[in-house]
């Protein structure tokens, strides 16, 4: 229809519109300002001047972009393009430079992943357990109202200092922040399973087990599904964070860095790139959902 | 007892109680000395007010409540609680149908936890799905459904069993009354042909003449049994023009006044 076609026109130009906007002051901004405030009287001059707009804070698209195809082994220092003739070639780059942007991203990756798989099924079976067993739920829950209410991040030094710099560190953290976000949906989910569902499953002749099987997990598993998405997300805040603390990899590790060195061209390349693999992941686990999850109403339509 | 091949008791209820705890230490009755018997290939419907306890004897029939006092025998074997009756099938008011599964899926569910073999639960599941008239929707999941299909596939999961007694607890409660009529005929047709026992549990007076051959009228709380009526309508029968009938209008009469005046109380208590 021409009207939606028209609005879909109208929201796409504003979008392209605050983009180049949002560049176009990021690298012109701080000039433009100085340029304004030429002629001025020192004293209102700077009043007039917007720090914020200083690239030594924020660094310039130019700048970045420099920066990101230097540290993503894409040009080599003397300018050459790695595909080209002059280039020393990509891979040759990677070897010679191990701290290259894809081996952070992909450090940093790999640790979310493990951090997201070990927390989900850990949750998951946790919350089965506790949720389908009131004198468990009643044993454990004193000290899982206790660690929770703990900001999880206060742990992280600790965790560092037992499990070292390495990946399991990583892990660790990314699993203790998703361990009980999943835990509890679970654990609502196995709570509330409609108990019609397991009476007819019992009138059918259902054991305890196939019970559990066929009615009990596929219904959770709804509950379990909807918490995948913050899931991946917190998985990646525990990681990044640990990183923070102590790393010998990561994204999180170029940006604690490019703050004690100053270099805010490398902190805004991990910074884009942290972006891009976290609306990738979020896709990723909204399709899946939408997927497993199509029987379920709001999923039904979705993408 | 009578054993008889036509005359048999398949369900055997005496003196039947239930209490459930209340306020102040005191239990409140909800079924109260209710005794009766059902014959082999009999379609029973229980019918009183709400409230009345007929949905917690049906429950507890199915051994899915305990029961305070008396007992229930299906088969001349005990009902207890927690135990399920082989050879019963149950169907809810409620929808239950998963939601997760398929329309075919759920209409298998119990050859699945039975382990029937793959090519006759197939097999199986395709005639059921067909005579539930949902063969386009076989591959659909529920939420795409509406409710009295869902109800069919409830219901056609329980048939599958091949139950020879259905406890039905106000299965058609919750569907407008076209669907409910479309309901009552499918009902009826595979009731023609397979006989099972039935205890049908409703509130609704016209949908028990129109299906059963004995009505059983409980009072307001705590339920008993305050009137039995026969129901000699021909078989088969035909759930729309049986209506237009005028044995219906005046068994229909009879039962109201009958039914009236515990509706009333009921209403009192309420």
């Amino acid at each position: 229809m021409s009207s939606t076609r028209r609005s879909a026109l109208f929201i796409n130009f504003w979008r392209l519109a605050i983009l180049i906007l949002t560049l176009g002051v990021w690298q012109w901004g701080w000039e433009f300002n100085h340029w304004l405030v030429a002629g001025l009287d020192k004293h209102t001059a700077k009043m007039l001047t917007l720090q914020i707009l200083d690239p030594f804070f924020i660094s310039q698209p130019t700048e970045i972009w420099q920066r990101f195809v230097e540290l993503g082994c894409l040009r080599d220092r003397a300018g050459n393009w790695v595909f080209s003739a002059a280039g020393k070639g990509f891979i040759g780059c990677l070897g010679k430079h191990p701290e290259n942007l894809w081996a952070m991203t992909w450090a940093t990756l790999y640790n979310t992943f493990w951090g997201f798989f070990v927390g989900v099924s850990t949750g998951v079976i946790a919350g089965l357990a506790l949720g389908r067993s009131d004198t468990l739920a009643r044993i454990f829950e004193p000290y899982i109202v206790a660690i929770n209410s703990l900001p999880r991040i206060a742990l992280v030094p600790l965790i560092v200092l037992m499990f070292g710099l390495g990946d399991l560190s990583k892990i660790m953290t990314a699993w203790i922040i998703v361990f009980f976000l999943v835990f509890f949906n679970t654990f609502e989910g196995a709570r509330s399973v409609d108990r019609d569902h397991i009476n007819v499953a019992r009138l059918l002749g259902a054991s305890d087990w196939q019970i559990t099987r066929s009615v009990i997990i596929p219904s959770t598993m709804a509950w379990v599904f909807a918490s995948l998405t913050p899931a991946v997300s917190f998985s990646l805040i525990g990681v990044i964070v640990g990183e923070f603390i102590g790393a010998e990899k990561g994204l999180g590790k170029i940006i604690i860095e490019s703050e004690a060195t100053l270099e805010t061209a490398d902190m805004m390349v991990a910074l884009f790139v942290l972006m891009v693999v976290g609306v990738a992941l979020a896709v990723g686990i909204r399709r899946l959902q939408a997927y497993l999850l199509r029987w379920q109403a709001h999923f039904n339509h979705t993408f | 007892m009578n054993m008889g091949s036509g005359n048999r008791a398949r369900i055997q209820v005496d003196k039947l109680y239930k209490t459930y705890p209340g306020r102040h230490r005191q239990s409140v009755a909800a079924v109260e000395d209710v005794s009766f018997s059902i014959r082999e290939g009999e379609f029973v419907a229980l019918i009183g007010p709400s409230g009345c306890g007929k949905s917690t004897i049906l429950n507890m029939a199915a051994g899915l409540l305990p029961i305070s006092g008396g007992s229930i025998h299906i088969d001349d074997q005990p009902v207890l609680a927690g135990q399920v009756t082989p050879r019963v099938g149950y169907v809810f008011q409620r929808d239950t149908a998963y939601p997760w599964r398929t329309v075919a899926r759920n209409i298998g569910f119990g050859l699945e936890l039975n382990k029937t073999p793959e090519a006759q639960r197939r097999r199986l599941v395709d005639e059921f799905v067909h005579r539930g008239g949902l063969t386009e929707f076989a591959n659909a999941f529920p939420l795409t459904l509406s409710g009295g299909m869902r109800q069919r596939v409830a219901l056609m999961r329980t048939l599958i069993m091949r139950p020879e007694i259905l406890l039905m607890d106000e299965p058609f409660g919750a569907l407008d009354t076209h669907t409910k009529l479309d309901m009552h005929k499918l009902l009826l047709e595979i009731w023609q042909e397979e006989r099972q026992t039935v205890i049908f549990v409703t509130h609704d007076l016209g949908e028990a003449l129109t299906l059963s051959d004995r009505i059983i009228v409980l009072s307001a709380r705590p339920g008993r049994i305050k009137e039995i009526f026969e129901v000699d309508f021909a078989r088969p029968r035909d759930a729309v023009s049986l209506r237009e009938t005028r044995q219906f209008a005046d068994l229909f009469s009879r039962i109201w006044h009958s039914l009236g005046e515990e509706f009333m109380k009921g209403r009192a208590q309420g």
